[in-house]
């Protein structure tokens, strides 16, 4: 009798594992020829001193590696990506998180709003772009016109153009574009958490401030975390938006590791170098994505 | 609760997931060479596999960025060329230029280029002929049929690797009516130029529209300075390393004079983030905001595309003399686009001359002229067009044409002098210290 039902069980496994296999290998596949194998294949690349045009490679070692840190426009770049960093961590969830508070509030034609602060997220990176050079524009643009109209004629500047307006020009726009995205991800988090724990404080003579300290915001860590997670990572790899407003410029101003990659890439005819350039956007991803988990994951295990 | 727990943990994971695999997207872009131009033949049928389908037919495959009339115009011959040639089949993919510069470079580097390519000649072709990967089309053509200063920018060592069609020159485009408003005549001498850059600012009028995101319009002065200063020879001194460098003299005085224009307030505001491609500078001349800007011929396809009214007060001049000088009046700077090419991998070589011949045959480059207004790379074409009529005249005098740097120079050298010139136009920079930066790299590109 037990062994019939060992034997069971064992064959209940074995299914279960091909069961497994049938649904997860096709996705794996794919995930591992697309994403897990270009990984390894930039590190090879890394180490050669290579055109992209060409099938000849020279092997130079780590030499790309040591020319990354003595070059200065990457390191302004990566000092960039660092400031793209924390200025989304810094302005995108907090402003998100207001704005999904503010939508939760019984306003009339909440779904009218709903809409249209989601709609920057909708549009398409490069439309968003082209928008805003225009809002920026020196001369026709709005944002120059308004500061003028408001007799704030001093302030006006050519926003892109100017290397010490251009990152912050640039960053705002980023902002702009991304806040809906954790508003939806933070509004999501926001309906988890029940109904009947917001209505217990408010008998018991809570007010609102305490209630989102107390009781609304612990729940809504795990969400806050990825919130970061994704900013975090999405601010390191950025790419589009800068390559269309600035191309990097001027004068290496906005600069990001990414724009940097492609011009050494497909510019400079450089794909060694440009390859080393995207293993440490990589490295650095990574470090990023395991800290911030762990952190988290601490955080939980600490009992809060 | 727990209900709610399970749902946050799926949404968590959900995202790591997701954010993990946009790490690895990240990465993908440096490495992209050979799995990127796998995933991006489909969509155009490779040069390397014969028509499948079709079977008999000799497939050809053709890359171009030409737009408007002039790609109409290539897509006619290419139709001409299927006609008289009923076993060649030519497929003729249009890129956009930003576009095509990072395609080309993929698709030779997963080797499977196209038979035909899109070229500015100079050295960009030159890294792909030092690859091995462009077929040598000495005597296959007949040199003899083009401008020599046209088929000279796809000739290295004496072989020459490209055929070009048409030219673009660098030239003074300006509002005729506001000069006529205020007596001025188109100016002879750079301090001309500067007292007509102040006539214009008192009155609140930017003088110089320029816009200068993508570096190469702030390029077109220095280029030009450069040899008003220093002579017709002074960029092959400093790139043949015989003679005068980079950092002569006559580069100083050109970044200084740049510099002293900037500081006359000559430019429109905010030049250094303006776009060129969306018009951000011909809209200060269509809005009479500014007076006249350095461009290259296509400009007159623009305005014909974009503001057709304005053509009639559309007036060209070329580059004054700086006082003191030793560049002629009449050498001009400009380019050849398009130089095509051949790939060395085609499968049928006799073919591709073939179609080559037909895309830079005299019959073509006389419908450039007439039809997109343009000053054509090939001998024998008359001209009718108001403009092209001028700038052929132009082009006739002139004994030397100066190609572009950025065309001319290895890639890492020719981004290095777009950007220090754009840093000295935005007066981030010394004159001195981008003429040094550009010797140095001068030193370690060239000289070894």
């Amino acid at each position: 009798m037990t062994g019939d039902a060992s034997r069971i069980r064992r064959r209940n496994s074995l299914n279960k594992g091909l069961f497994l296999c049938f649904f997860i290998g096709p996705a794996l596949l794919v995930y591992t020829v697309y994403n897990i194998y270009p990984i390894f294949a930039t590190f090879f690349y890394s180490l050669f001193d290579w055109t992209g045009i060409e099938n000849a490679k020279t092997y130079v070692g780590l030499e790309n590696y040591a020319r990354l840190i003595r070059d200065h426009i990457f390191l302004r770049s990566l000092g960039n990506n660092i400031l793209l960093v924390f200025a989304s961590v810094l302005t995108q969830i907090p402003l998100g998180l207001a704005l999904a508070l503010l939508l939760q509030s019984k306003i009339r034609g909440m779904r009218f709003f709903r809409t249209v602060y989601f709609l920057p997220f909708l549009m398409s990176t490069v439309a968003i772009a082209i928008l805003w050079m225009f809002i920026y524009n020196p001369t026709f643009g709005v944002l120059n016109q308004v500061l003028g109209d408001i007799g704030l004629s001093s302030l006006q500047r050519s926003w892109l153009g100017e290397k010490s307006t251009a990152m912050g020009a640039v960053i705002a726009t980023i902002c702009w574009q991304f806040t809906p995205f954790y508003m939806i991800l933070l509004r999501a988090g926001l309906t988890g958490i029940p109904e009947e724990l917001l209505e217990a404080a408010r008998i018991d003579g809570c007010t609102p401030w305490k209630s989102f300290t107390r009781i609304t915001l612990p729940l809504l860590v795990p969400t806050l975390v990825t919130a970061c997670v994704l900013s975090t990572i999405g601010s390191l790899k950025y790419f589009d938006l800068i390559y269309v407003m600035t191309e990097g410029g001027p004068d290496s101003a906005t600069e990001l590791m990414a724009t940097y990659m492609y011009k050494q890439a497909f510019r400079h005819f450089g794909m060694g170098f440009a390859s080393a350039i995207s293993t440490c956007m990589f490295i650095l991803s990574f470090i990023v994505a395991v800290a911030i988990l762990s952190l988290d994951r601490y955080r939980a295990r600490g009992g809060v | 609760m727990t209900g709610i727990k399970k749902w946050l943990s799926i949404f968590v994971c959900v995202f790591l997931l997701a954010s993990l695999m946009a790490c690895g997207g990240g990465s993908r872009g440096g490495s992209s060479s050979s799995p990127a131009a796998s995933s991006s033949s489909p969509d155009q049928p490779s040069a390397g596999s014969p028509a499948s389908g079709t079977g008999e037919k000799k497939k050809l495959t053709l890359w171009f960025i030409d737009t408007g009339k002039r790609k109409e115009l290539i897509e006619e011959t290419v139709q001409e060329f299927m006609k008289a040639h009923p076993d060649i089949e030519v497929d003729a993919v249009q890129i956009p230029n930003d576009t095509y510069k990072t395609k080309l470079p993929v698709a030779m580097g997963g080797n499977n280029p196209p038979d035909l390519f899109h070229s500015w000649g100079g050295g960009w072709l030159k890294e792909f002929v030092k690859a091995g990967q462009v077929m040598e089309l000495t005597d296959k053509i007949d040199p003899n049929n083009y401008l020599p200063a046209a088929i000279n920018i796809a000739t290295y060592d004496g072989k020459i690797y490209g055929a070009p069609l048409a030219m673009s020159l660098t030239l003074f485009f300006y509002n005729k009516e506001m000069f006529a408003k205020n007596n001025l005549e188109p100016p002879k001498t750079f301090n001309d130029l500067l007292r007509i850059v102040d006539v214009f600012k008192a009155q609140g009028i930017a003088p110089i529209a320029m816009a200068n995101k993508t570096k190469w319009p702030g390029a077109l002065w220095l280029i030009y300075l450069a040899n008003r200063i220093g002579g017709s020879d002074i960029f092959t001194e400093a790139f043949e390393r015989k003679g005068r460098g980079f950092d002569d003299p006559a580069y100083v005085r050109a970044g200084e004079l740049i510099q002293q224009l900037v500081d006359r307030g000559a430019f429109i505001n905010g030049f250094n983030g303006l776009d060129y491609d969306t018009g951000q500078s011909r809209q200060f001349l269509y809005t009479e905001k500014a007076v006249m800007e350095l461009q290259t011929s296509s400009y007159i396809t623009n305005v014909r595309s974009e503001m057709p009214g304005f053509e009639e007060k559309l007036g060209i001049f070329p580059f004054p003399v700086v006082e003191g000088g030793l560049g002629n009046a009449t050498d001009l700077v400009g380019g050849v686009s398009p130089v095509f090419s051949i790939s060395s991998k085609t499968k049928y070589p006799d073919e591709a001359v073939e179609l080559l011949k037909a895309l830079t045959s005299r019959e073509l480059a006389q419908k450039f002229a007439d039809q997109a207004g343009v000053v054509t790379a090939v001998k024998g074409v008359e001209y009718k067009d108001k403009f092209a009529k001028m700038m052929n005249e132009y082009l006739s005098q002139a004994q030397f044409l100066q190609p572009f740097y950025d065309q001319t120079l290895p890639p890492e050298m020719a981004e290095l002098h777009k950007d220090t010139t754009q840093a000295l136009f935005g007066k981030t920079i010394t004159p001195e210290e981008a003429a040094r930066q550009m010797e140095e790299a001068a030193k370690r590109i060239l000289d070894k």
